[in-house]
């Protein structure tokens, strides 16, 4: 097998004049480097996807970088040696001449008409410009009692899952047929990509269990695993490629860096008549994810607010820093920190409490489903209850009264209250709702299989239509099927490795936008009850009594009126498939079944309108995160004192696994919020190289968190339940900039950006 | 130049030839093939690759495989004995104290280690033993609970 290594841009903004790989090639254990040349030659540019719809101009992208790179560690070439040192030391050895551009790192300068252009070919940085608007938004204002108005900054970061991407390809040249294994969490733009690029029909990719990916697995691995598979059909020999943490930082994509101008129209009262909001976008050196953090803002656009009237104008702008890519609720924590730092703001102006005004707004427990301006359709919820017990829970007056005595001594304690929405399953038709023009709707609607099996020895096999990320998801489906089938869970096996030629996928099949709760658990569920119907109706000719007649528990079949009478699953299994004389002819063979679980079934709104709603996404979990923290002024630290969560996420199957999701993406929303992200100096030196750096949170930086569950069960999903998975990291920025800015509030401190690190909050107070 | 070394790892002795630039994590991975050592990072940021060096929890990306001659190495795989779990890798699965479980290897080998050492130590003196290993899926709150659970295993 021969190891692969990215050769990688050193330039933010390089013309590429010449790859010269002979040096490199002659260097012993050396085998083949796949140059831009032959990029060129033998492959085909991605197709533009639903986030690059917006193009006018279309730009072709390839694996790697062809003439001309836009940002440092933009993949230029790989190299496969015997070795992975040989590859290393060898990698030196490619000679790049570059002519190096001027960079621009701003998007605000970069919008300027000075700015150096990254894609001459479409006359300006500002790749797309577009907006929705539902309602009357003009009517709002001008029936206002007040308008409130806040400029808002959200930076980037990434959820940098600790196992690197990786691929490993092998081509067999007689049959023409590539293998593929890699860690893309969407196999969709996993198994699209190689068919675009390399004009392949005959591959296969498998997904093994794959170590996090939080959405950073998604997009730029397309490129990784292109040039992996080029080079394994390049060398006819089998090519493994890991990226290394540094190669990560530098280039597996980070979130959007956001500027929000935010003005809403308010009555005397607290209510919210509408919101205006434009947004500038730092979507970094590529146009693959243009606009993939505007469109994930419409999943929960108006969050848990019954607001009428919004209006939300994006553009896009390309700059010389690494692309954007999804992680951890992509967009969606940038819409929640508008509206809760909007609600702060208004609560100010008005004079009225924060949690006041949030109550004048919030959707009612008898208003579910509630259908929300943009076409989302709320499935249930109570979100005053989450308020008011987070209120309780964090004792707040108790906070607010200590919070003088503690400024007396020179401590400054502080104390936020936000709501938030948790979106779940996902409708990839509603990127289009910005371009309603558009003939072809990628991806609607969500579909999704589970294949289950009965087997020979009289246990169970369940294959699944989507990769599994590190959430459980073998756990929670074994519960699922066990309680459903009569089984218990140590007789279940649930394939861990996702296959293209084997598992059942369909259209939701991604570890990505909270799709599990709905898909896999609707898919497993179906399958498990027709799987159910096959052994009962065996079992029943087994023991000639009617299916009607017979329970099933822990794996045996028996009667309920004789008591005695009854049949192993072990002993059905081998009826099954051990011999077809003892199966009537009625009866289909084997105990085998494949369900797919489609949701949701029709309209409304699963493909965008003319006035752009659609259901961006189909389950709403939500949640009430309140926090204390307490800020050192002379040095800007931050310490969270207590962090209280009350969540709906429908019903709980298992509340280990659910703890777990909300543990995992709070501590991550917190670090975000107090420092963790990505720097770039002016000239487009990334300066986060590492994790520590990039100021990733230990034990000693995450706050103990407090969870009280609050179960309003979904009427839409089969048992009731709703997402967790990327939930707590939406509303945490949104509590912890609140608290900040309530501790600080004798010095006139406004949190407006995130992050709130040390620095930033000591220039705040140094100003 | 590759140098001979004798190294003893989970009870089993191995004579290696390796490389002087070879690092101890990519010696256990790639020529002894224990893969439960997990590389993260490769600048000892993450502890995915922590295993116990003559009863020390060292990074084996930053030790020298060289280094390790006639030295004595425990890695994750050698915490299960016949086929069962190590009580801590029990209380790992107990507390759901896992999710992608990259970091695990390292995590558990920590919290052994602290146990080892003390296994009285509260919740304060967990956090700050696992500092050098960090996760980014769980928020660490079920890991604490797991190694705080396991210590009683490690009380005689």
């Amino acid at each position: 097998m021969l190891h692969g290594i990215v050769l990688r841009s050193t330039y933010p903004h390089a013309r590429i004049l010449d790859v010269d790989a002979q040096a490199a090639l002659e260097f012993p254990g050396v085998v083949a480097v796949v140059t831009p040349e032959l990029v060129k030659q033998r492959t085909h540019p991605f197709k533009p996807g639903r986030y690059a719809a917006g193009l006018k101009t279309p730009i072709p992208e390839y694996a790697t970088a062809i003439d001309r790179v836009r940002y440092l560690g933009e993949p230029i070439a790989m190299l496969a040696a015997r070795s992975p040192s040989i590859a290393e030391d060898a990698l030196e050895l490619i000679r790049v001449e570059y002519d190096p551009l001027p960079t621009v790192v701003d998007p605000w300068k970069a919008m300027e008409s000075s700015a150096p252009l990254l894609f001459e070919e479409l006359g300006s940085n500002v790749a797309w410009k577009g907006a929705v608007s539902y309602g009357d938004v003009e009517e709002a204002f001008k029936s206002a009692d007040q308008v409130v108005r806040e400029n808002l900054r959200t930076h980037r970061y990434s959820s940098t899952p600790l196992e690197p991407l990786a691929c490993l390809a092998s081509f067999d040249n007689v049959s023409h047929s590539l293998n593929v294994w890699c860690n893309g969490q969407n196999p969709e733009v996993v198994y699209d990509a190689l068919g675009e690029a390399l004009s392949l029909e005959d591959y296969r990719v498998v997904i093994p269990d794959i170590g996090g990916g939080f959405g950073q697995k998604i997009h730029l691995i397309r490129k990784y695993i292109v040039l992996t598979s080029l080079m394994a059909l390049h060398t006819e020999r089998p090519v493994k490629w890991i990226e290394d943490r540094s190669e990560h930082m530098l280039a597996a994509g980070q979130s959007c860096g956001m500027d929000f101008e935010v003005e809403a129209a308010v009555k005397k009262d607290g209510t919210v008549l509408g919101l205006s909001i434009k947004e500038v976008d730092d979507v970094g050196g590529s146009v693959s994810t243009l606009t993939i953090h505007f469109t994930n803002k419409l999943n929960n656009l108006f969050s848990t607010y019954k607001v009428k009237n919004l209006r939300l104008e994006g553009r896009s702008v390309v700059t010389n820093k690494c692309p954007v890519v999804p992680n951890r609720g992509i967009g969606k924590p940038s819409m929640c920190f508008i509206w809760e730092r909007i609600m702060d703001r208004i609560a100010e102006a008005l004079g009225m409490s924060p949690a006041e005004v949030r109550s004048v707004n919030l959707v009612q427990p008898d208003e579910f489903p509630y259908s929300a301006p943009n076409g989302n359709i709320y499935d249930s919820g109570d979100y005053p209850e989450l308020l008011k017990r987070a209120l309780k829970n964090i004792e707040f007056e108790k906070v607010k009264s200590e919070q003088e005595k503690a400024r007396e001594k020179g401590r400054y304690v502080g104390v936020g209250v936000v709501v938030g929405l948790e979106p779940g399953g996902r409708n990839a038709a509603r990127d289009m709702a910005i371009f309603p023009d558009a003939k072809e709707m990628p991806g609607a609607g969500g579909v999704e299989g589970a294949t289950l099996k009965l087997k020979r020895n009289g246990t169970v096999t369940v294959v699944l239509g989507a990769p599994s990320c590190g959430q459980f998801h073998e756990t929670t489906t074994s519960q699922v099927v066990a309680e459903v089938l009569g089984v218990s869970p140590e007789q279940i096996h649930v394939e861990s490795s996702w296959d293209s030629g084997l598992s059942p996928w369909g259209i939701a099949s991604s570890n990505t936008g909270n799709n599990f709760h709905l898909y896999d658990i609707g898919a497993v569920h179906g399958a498990a009850l027709q799987l159910r119907e096959k052994v009962l109706k065996l079992a029943a000719h087994v023991l000639e009594i009617s299916p009607e007649k017979l329970t099933i528990e822990e794996g045996i079949v028996s009667s309920n009126e004789s008591p005695g009478k009854s049949v192993t699953f072990k002993r059905l299994g081998k009826v099954a498939y051990g011999n077809q004389s003892d199966i009537p002819e009625e009866l289909e063979a084997g105990l085998h079944t494949t369900y797919y679980y489609k949701f949701p079934h029709a309209e409304p709104f699963l493909l965008p309108d003319t006035q752009g709603r659609v259901r961006a996404q189909f389950t709403f979990s939500a949640a009430a995160h309140a926090a204390v923290v307490e800020v050192d002024v002379e040095t800007g630290r931050v310490q969270v004192l207590r962090y209280v969560i009350i969540s709906d996420n429908g019903t709980i199957l298992n509340p280990g696994v659910v703890d777990g999701q909300i543990y995992g993406s709070v501590a991550h929303g917190i670090s975000v919020a107090l420092g963790e992200g990505f720097v770039y100096d002016s000239e487009g030196q990334l300066l986060t190289l590492t994790l520590t750096d990039c100021s990733k949170a230990s034990t000693m930086e995450t706050p103990k968190v407090e969870i009280e569950h609050y179960q309003v069960p979904s009427p839409f999903s089969v048992l009731g339940q709703k997402a967790a998975g990327e939930g707590a990291a939406i509303p945490s920025p949104a509590a912890i900039a609140s608290a900040i800015e309530d501790a600080l509030q004798p010095f006139g401190v406004k949190a407006r950006e995130l992050p709130l690190s040390s620095e930033v909050i000591w220039r705040l107070l140094n100003r | 130049m590759k140098q001979l070394i004798q190294v003893k790892i989970n009870g089993r002795t191995y004579q290696e030839e390796v490389e002087p630039r070879v690092l101890l994590s990519f010696f256990l991975r790639e020529q002894v093939g224990l893969t439960g050592t997990h590389v993260g990072c490769v600048v000892g940021e993450c502890g995915a690759c922590s295993v116990l060096l003559e009863g020390r929890l060292v990074k084996s990306c930053l030790v020298l495989a060289v280094r390790t001659d006639q030295k004595e190495i425990t890695t994750v795989e050698g915490l299960a004995k016949e086929g069962t779990l190590h009580p801590i890798q029990e209380a790992f699965v107990e507390h759901y104290a896992l999710q992608c479980g990259f970091c695990t290897s390292g995590m558990v080998l920590a919290g052994h280690h602290l146990l080892t050492q003390n296994p009285d130590a509260g919740e304060e003196e967990i956090r700050q033993k696992l500092a050098g290993n960090l996760c980014m899926c769980t928020g660490y709150t079920q890991i604490v609970n797991a190694v705080g659970s396991a210590a009683k295993a490690y009380k005689k």
